[in-house]
């Protein structure tokens, strides 16, 4: 995870309406959800230091292929 | 003259226009800095390289409107416009996914994407593409995702009702243009989904927050600020394991076997293979339309030679198949379509000008009907010059496969009604097409009792 923190000089120029309740119900769940990512990402960490592998990506997603027809 | 398109005129940041038959996308001097940013921050060379994101070069063209003009751009053309309700379900389910990819990534330099419409993505030499390059956007931190409630409409929504109860409801997106409406899904879609964290969420919650919520002002001093990037990335997340956990098996329907089922022999099929090829030599076309392709198999004759083609089917299942297929092979030049002639996409959307019918895309350079006629003109009673009608409206150059009636596959469209078709024979069908065609060429396919035609419109 990287994030190149850059000064934002100007305001976002949104052109739809996000909706009152969508926007209430984002910031109902948000710090839930943003705690279950923090958990995933960490868990992640913690296994790869048993497993010994590489810092791989996050996961990337591609079209579906043989590997989804497997699953 | 620029002509502007009309599938874009929402977004103030530009919009789309041709001139001279050229496709440009004007840059507005609102966009200046969101645009410059996505190019210079790394973004826009990340996205393209991933394959996200349709690569466009700066161009020294006249601006559509010069007085807003901040630089016009000219996108790579996809080969044909696609739409959601013309799309098999992994087809959407991958628009979904390339969706919060490019969200999640855009996050990393700073910026989001705006808008999550699912007409924003087209399938271009095979791969999930976001065609409009303004849909970037800078991140402000505390504040939610604009484009959330889009999101569910688009792709979670008819996803989940796809996954969950019928495959067909991706048909609702036909009617509703801005997406399935949440309060629609959450009451078609079974109580089970309710135990399903991602969908009680996103869409059984989110649906009875936007009703409590209707027609009511938000303070906009007590929403800001409470979404941090984590949360922000948190909800990203879910809805991206939300949407990798919907899934389809095309399986049980009209057409999923079709192939095993026949009365094709090896070797009538792979005559067939031989008179199509052959034809398709001698018409020579640019693009090519398969109407009832079933899994793809023989459009896969034109499409494997570069030319770009069409794949379509009434049926998902057959479709699905075909967009596995496309994927697993890496194929650029075949786009698989749920598509139903007997009733194809429309012109929609405001004024009728938004999303183009299937004829308004055309015309095709070819068109393919092969086993097609006897399910137009006895299952769907279509007269036989009617048939001819459509086809050349669509294309100049028809490969077409006449199957009689002794045929087992008529056989059985008729065993159950009267035979109401005198005019169902080879030699009125002959006749009648001609007084639309030129009959190029005529041979019997070995091995059956069909016959192959190409031909001319005259």
């Amino acid at each position: 995870m990287h994030f190149e923190l850059l000064p934002v000089v100007v305001k976002p120029m949104a052109y739809l309406d996000p909706g009152s309740g969508s926007i209430l119900i984002q910031m109902l769940v948000a710090a839930a959800l943003g705690g279950a990512y923090l958990i995933k990402v960490y868990w992640k960490k913690i296994k790869r230091l048993f497993t010994g592998k590489t810092d791989e990506p996050l996961e990337q997603p591609d079209q579906t292929d043989e590997a989804a027809e497997k699953k | 003259m620029a002509e502007r398109l009309q599938s874009s005129f929402r977004d103030p940041c530009g919009f789309l226009y041709t001139r001279g038959g050229t496709l440009y996308r004007q840059v507005n001097r609102a966009y200046q800095a969101q645009y410059d940013h996505l190019m210079t921050s790394g973004l826009y060379a990340a996205a393209v390289k991933a394959g996200w994101l349709i690569p466009h070069e700066e161009t020294d063209a006249q601006p559509g409107l010069p007085d807003l003009a901040y630089k016009v751009i000219q996108p790579e053309r996809v080969a044909f416009i696609s739409y959601p309700y013309e799309w098999s379900f992994s087809q959407l389910k991958d628009a979904a996914l390339v969706t919060l990819a490019l969200l999640r990534r855009a996050l990393e330099f700073n910026m989001v994407i705006k808008d999550a419409s699912a007409y924003n993505i087209q399938f271009h030499r095979g791969r999930v593409t976001l065609i409009d390059t303004l849909s970037f956007d800078f991140y402000e931190e505390g504040s939610p995702w604009v484009a959330y409630r889009q999101f569910c409409q688009h792709f979670l929504a008819p996803l989940a009702l796809m996954a969950h109860t019928d495959v067909r409801l991706s048909q609702l997106l036909r009617i509703y243009i801005d997406g399935v409406p949440l309060d629609l899904a959450s009451k078609l879609l079974p109580a089970k989904t309710r135990w399903n964290l991602g969908l009680s969420t996103h869409l059984h919650l989110h649906a009875r927050m936007q009703q409590k919520n209707a027609g009511k002002a938000l303070d906009s001093t007590k929403t800001r600020g409470r979404i941090n990037r984590i949360g922000f990335l948190g909800l990203i997340d879910s809805l991206e394991s939300t949407v990798k956990g919907l899934n389809w098996k095309p399986a049980g329907t009209e057409w999923a076997d079709y192939y095993q089922i026949t009365n094709y022999s090896d070797a009538a099929f792979d005559a067939k293979k031989a008179l199509v090829a052959d034809y398709l030599k001698e018409a020579k076309p640019e693009t090519v339309w398969d109407l009832g392709s079933n899994n793809g198999e023989f459009s896969r004759i034109a499409s494997e030679q570069g030319i770009e083609t069409i794949s379509a089917d009434i049926d998902p299942a057959a479709v699905e198949q075909n967009y596995r297929i496309m994927c697993s092979r890496r194929e650029k030049h075949l786009l698989p379509l749920v598509i139903d002639l007997t009733n194809p996409s429309p012109d929609l959307g405001w004024g009728n000008q938004e999303r183009d019918s299937l004829t308004r895309r055309g015309p095709a350079g070819l068109v393919m009907a092969l086993a097609l006629i006897h399910h137009l003109a006895i299952s769907n009673n279509v007269p036989l010059l009617e048939v001819a009608r459509y086809f050349a409206a669509l294309s100049e150059w028809l490969i077409i496969e006449f199957v009689p009636k002794s045929d087992s596959q008529v056989q059985i469209l008729l065993s159950s009604r009267e035979d109401i078709f005198p005019d169902y024979q080879r030699d009125r069908f002959e006749e009648i097409f001609k007084q639309v065609y030129q009959i190029v060429r005529a041979d019997p396919i070995e091995g059956s009792q069909r016959t192959l035609y190409l031909m001319r419109r005259r």
